[in-house]
Formats: structure tokens, sequence, C-alpha cells
């Protein structure tokens, strides 16, 4: 129950009638404590077990295993990689290039995101009252879904010029399926029995909408926010690399440097971007918890 | 078959069902469900529906919640449409399951059905209790500011039981609230809604599968057969109220309980039913009757 609550939301294949949608309803938690639960035992015996050295020490060694491997090719082969102190002293010397580079492409991350979560969630709520409409868009979407989003990028840059609206559009693009689909199922996944109840009550459909759907959905939206924002991420990094220009961006910032063959701050580049992947899932993560604080507590990982 | 036959005053009906038919579709097949359910449940009372799993008493409830429209028949709640009752905030509607809000606290479950649909909320102090006096009623005064998840499943049940009560509507239909929970907590519960239902008073139909229950709680036991689900008997249960703990250890509760079952088992007698209807019925006799 909990690895299914956990895969459900989460994975956003093409399930376009979700009909499979209460079996993995993360609300929908039915267990039959026989006794009052206290107050979130899992809480703090969990962020405990984060701390002990057995959570965090094999990930220690591995990374530690990782990087001398990498010394060791850098230092025989400084064609293939650069050291890492060369890396780190990149980094160093010209913080503002890459802070500046890093606001772009978080910039275009941020616009892209959010227009796209607007129009997925605004469709899917469309989606979820009228079914003509379900019909219409869906299969549009999955051909968008299954569409290489890279190859959009050299036609809208011809189209919108070295600017950062392709960008936004590629960005918007690669994550608008898993918003879309992922919306749809969680407005879905309200408890049928509670509609009911609503509905002995006359509550109008918007009283429907607020008070129960939306926050039914919110598990499903934060499982997608999870997978849409290392997506997002991708999208724009690949859009500023087919139109590196003045506009700036990490991926114009590696377009550059690996025309002049510069490993090191290509590498550099590489770096933020995976710090600012680990920075937007965390962030999720963190609000998701705040949230959702009103799931049964579920075994913390 | 005539509603209860003693009286006591002209009580105007609260709940009539009329004829009321209904079907599914089942691929190619259509599945008679209720075939013309004649009932009706005076202001005031509360009446159980009994009869085996699958024989429809779900489905009926639905109907006279409007939750379904019926093929056939008609249903009034106090003289006007299901729906209409809905509107005016005049039905309580206690599903199987608590179908609580997880994200909500137990008093702000309580409190839902007096936020949406506000215009037929009564003004507070008429009519509608405060939310926390039926809490404390039925014992969850203490765990008002608790979530769902961290209730018992029993306590889920309460709350929901609480929530239909707390904004005073005038008639209550409960789908076996009670079956999901284990037998202890289920006797509690019915004790607890016996004394809830002693001072509010409302016009109940309940619907339940347990022959203990149905005698237990109510004024009359409708008894349904098998499908396509009818009105087979209806047995009054004329002991006295209030009800105690002891009342279930009496003869004449054993006497009931044995009148109850027997018309159960003469309804699901497969001559009774619509040719086909045999082989559904002797199955599920077995999980009308394994009660108690």
């Amino acid at each position: 129950m909990q690895t299914a609550e956990r895969a459900g939301p989460g994975s956003d294949g093409p399930r376009p009638t979700a009909g499979g949608g209460p079996d993995l309803a993360p609300g929908a938690g039915r267990a039959r404590g026989t006794l009052l639960a206290g107050r979130r035992p899992g809480r703090s015996s969990g962020r405990w077990r984060a701390l002990s050295p057995s959570s965090w020490l094999p990930a220690l060694v591995a990374l530690g295993a990782l990087s001398l491997a990498w010394q060791l090719v850098a230092v025989h082969n400084p064609t293939v990689l650069p050291t890492d102190t060369a890396v780190l002293s990149e980094l160093w010397h010209s913080p503002g290039l890459f802070w500046h580079d890093t606001l772009v492409t978080l910039q275009e991350v941020a616009v892209g995101l959010t227009s796209s979560f607007a129009l997925a969630f605004g469709l899917a709520v469309a989606m979820s009252y009228l079914k003509v409409i379900e019909r219409a868009v869906m299969p549009l979407a999955v051909v968008l879904n299954v569409t290489p989003v890279v190859a959009l990028a050299p036609g809208l840059v011809v189209a919108f010029g070295f600017d950062l609206v392709p960008r936004y559009i590629v960005t918007a693009v690669i994550v608008f399926f898993p918003f879309l689909v992922n919306s749809l199922v969680g407005l879905r996944s309200a408890d049928p029995e509670a509609l009911e109840v609503l509905r002995t009550l006359h509550a109008s459909q918007f009283e429907t909408l607020v008070r129960l759907r939306l926050p039914s959905s919110l598990p499903y939206l934060f499982a997608a926010a999870r997978v849409c924002l290392p997506l997002s991420v991708v999208g724009a990094v690949v859009a500023e690399m087919s139109s590196s220009g003045d506009a700036g961006g990490l991926g114009s910032l590696i377009e550059t440097a690996s025309a002049y063959s510069d490993l090191a701050r290509i590498y550099a580049a590489i770096l933020v971007l995976a710090a600012l992947g680990l920075a937007l899932t965390l962030a999720v993560v963190v609000l998701e918890r705040r949230a959702l604080s009103w799931r049964a507590p579920a075994s913390g990982s | 078959m005539p509603p209860s036959p003693e009286k006591d005053g002209p009580a105007p009906a609260g709940l009539v069902l009329e004829g009321v038919t209904k079907s599914f579709r089942d691929g190619a097949r259509l599945i008679s469900a209720l075939a013309g359910v004649r009932l009706s449940v005076e202001r005031g009372r509360f009446v159980t529906v009994i009869g085996p799993s699958g024989c429809g008493k779900s489905t009926l409830l639905r109907i006279a919640a409007g939750l379904l429209e019926p093929d056939a028949g008609e249903v009034t709640i106090f003289g006007e449409s299901p729906r209409r009752a809905c509107a005016s905030k005049r039905v309580g509607f206690v599903p199987q399951s608590p179908a609580l809000l997880p994200w909500r606290t137990v008093l702000d479950n309580v409190r839902l059905p007096l936020q949406v649909n506000r215009r037929a909320t009564p003004p507070s102090g008429l009519g509608a209790r405060e939310p926390e006096e039926i809490l404390e009623a039925v014992g969850l005064g203490s765990v008002k500011h608790l979530r769902p998840a961290q209730l018992s499943g029993g306590m889920r049940q309460r709350v929901a039981i609480a929530r239909a009560f707390a904004f005073d509507p005038e008639i209550l239909l409960m789908d076996e609230p009670f079956s999901s929970l284990d037998e202890l907590t289920r006797e509690v519960l019915r004790h607890e809604l016996l004394s809830l239902w002693q001072v509010h008073r409302k016009t109940v139909l309940f619907v339940t599968h347990s022959v203990t229950e149905a005698v237990l709680l109510s004024d009359a036991v409708a008894v349904m057969t098998a499908r396509p689900g009818r009105i087979a008997a209806l047995v009054p249960v004329g002991l006295p109220r209030p009800r105690g703990d002891l009342v279930e250890l009496t003869d004449e509760f054993r006497a009931l309980e044995r009148q109850v079952r027997l018309e159960l088992r003469d309804g699901s007698r497969p001559a009774l039913g619509a040719p086909g209807s045999g082989r559904l019925a002797t199955g599920e006799e077995a999980g009308g009757g394994a009660d108690g």
C-alpha cells in the first residue's frame, strides 16, 4: 500500500482515461487501526534515522570512490575530464558569470512551469466536468508527449528569434503532459462517498471543486511537480543550447565553453545545474511535507 | 405491505417510496435491482431495511437520497422530491465508509455541511447544533483537533455520524455505517446511535445486513428479498424505549430476531425471485443470515 501510494501518482505514462485512479488514491487509506494513533509517531524517529551514520555513510563512500576515479582519469587524460580543483576554481573566479546564467535558466524554468501548470490544471478541471473536452484534448496531448521536444527547439528559434520566448515554450511543453494527466487523475481521485455526501447537501460544483476535488488532487500535483521540476530544467537547457545567444543561461554557457574546449567551465556549469535541480526538488519535497501533513504518517524516505 | 399499524396520532409520512423500480445495465444484460418497492417511514420513526447482500438495499437508499433516479415509481421526503429536500438540507446521508476529508480536522469535518450550500444553512442557534456540542455528545470532544488518519475506525465513523447530526437534517439515510467495524466497536456505536436518536428523534432509514442491529435500533424492520429487491415483510419492533444495554438479552428481543430471520429466509427462496435469481439468492443467504 505504501509503495503503491508513492509510485501511483508519479507515473506519468499515457493513462488518458485515468480509470485506475481510485486504486492508487493516496488519501484513501482505509487502514483500520483499532487504537487512537499517537501524534505522528513516525516523524521524530524518521528524523533521527536520517542522522545516523548507517543512512548517510554508504552514499558518502560511493561519492568518495567516484571522485577518486574522476580524479585519476582527469590527471592522466586532461582532454577527457577536468580535475575537480579546476572546476571549483572556475566557479570561484567568476561567480558573477555563473550567477547571472543561473538566474536566466531559473527564470525560464519558473515561467515555463507556472504557465504550463496553469494551462494544464485549467484544462484538467474542464476535462473533469466535460468529457467532450477530454476527448478533444487528450489525443493531442498524447501526440505532444511522444514528440521529442528537443526537436521543436530549432523551429521555435526560427520563429521567435534568440529570445527567451522559445525557451519558455520548450520548458512549458516538456512538462505539460505529466501536469495534465496528474491533475486529471488527481481531480478524479476524490472519495466517491464524500462526493455523495456533498451531493446530498446540494453543494455547488464550485464548492465541490474547492472543498473536495482540489485538495484530493494535491498529492498527485506534488508527485507531478517532483517529476516536472528536473524535467523543466532539461527543457530550459536544451532550448538554450539551440539558441545560445546574448540571452544567456547555463545551456548557452556550456555551448559557448564547448566552442572554446573549456572543459572546466562546461563541468562547472553542469555542477551548477545539478545543484539547481537538487535545490528545486528539495523545495518541492519540503513544501509537500507541509501541505500534505494530513496524510497518514508514512515511513519517511 | 401496509405501514406499521400502531400509529400514535396523525403523523405525516416522512419518507414515502411508492413502486420504486430500478435496473442496471451490465454489458448486454439488464439486471433488475429493485422491483416495485413500497415503503413509508413516518416522521420521527426509525426504520431499518435488511436483506441479503446485493438485494438493492443501498440502491434503495441512494434513490431515497436523490443520488439515483428510479426507472419508475415515486419518492417523497416530507412531500418533496429528494432533490428538493437535499437542496433545503433536510437530508443527512451517512455512507458506508466515513468519507471524511482527511485534510480537515475532526471539528472541521463536522462543520463541512454547514459551510456548503450556505443559503440552506439554518441560522446559528436556530435548529443547527453547535458542532462542538455534538462532538462532545459522541465522546469526541478531546480529539476534535486531530485529523481522521489519527483516529481509529470506530472514531472515524462517530465523526461521520456527528457530521450528519450537526446540521440538523430532518431525515437521516444511513447505509450500513457500522459494517466495516469490528464487532465490539459496532456494539458500542449502535448504543451511541440509539441514545443520540433518543435525544434528537430524527426520521431514519437505516440499511443493514445485521439482524441484531436492525431489531435493536428500529421501530420497524423492512425485510427485502434477493434480487430483484422488494419489501417482503415489515416487522414492527415494539420493544420499549429507551433501549439499554440489556435489551438484547430479553426473550422478546430474541423472538423478534427469530421472526426477522425467518422472514429473511422466506424472502430469499428462489421460488419467490424472478427466473434466474435463484442461484444468487442461495449464495447470498448465508451472508445475510450469518450475523449475530
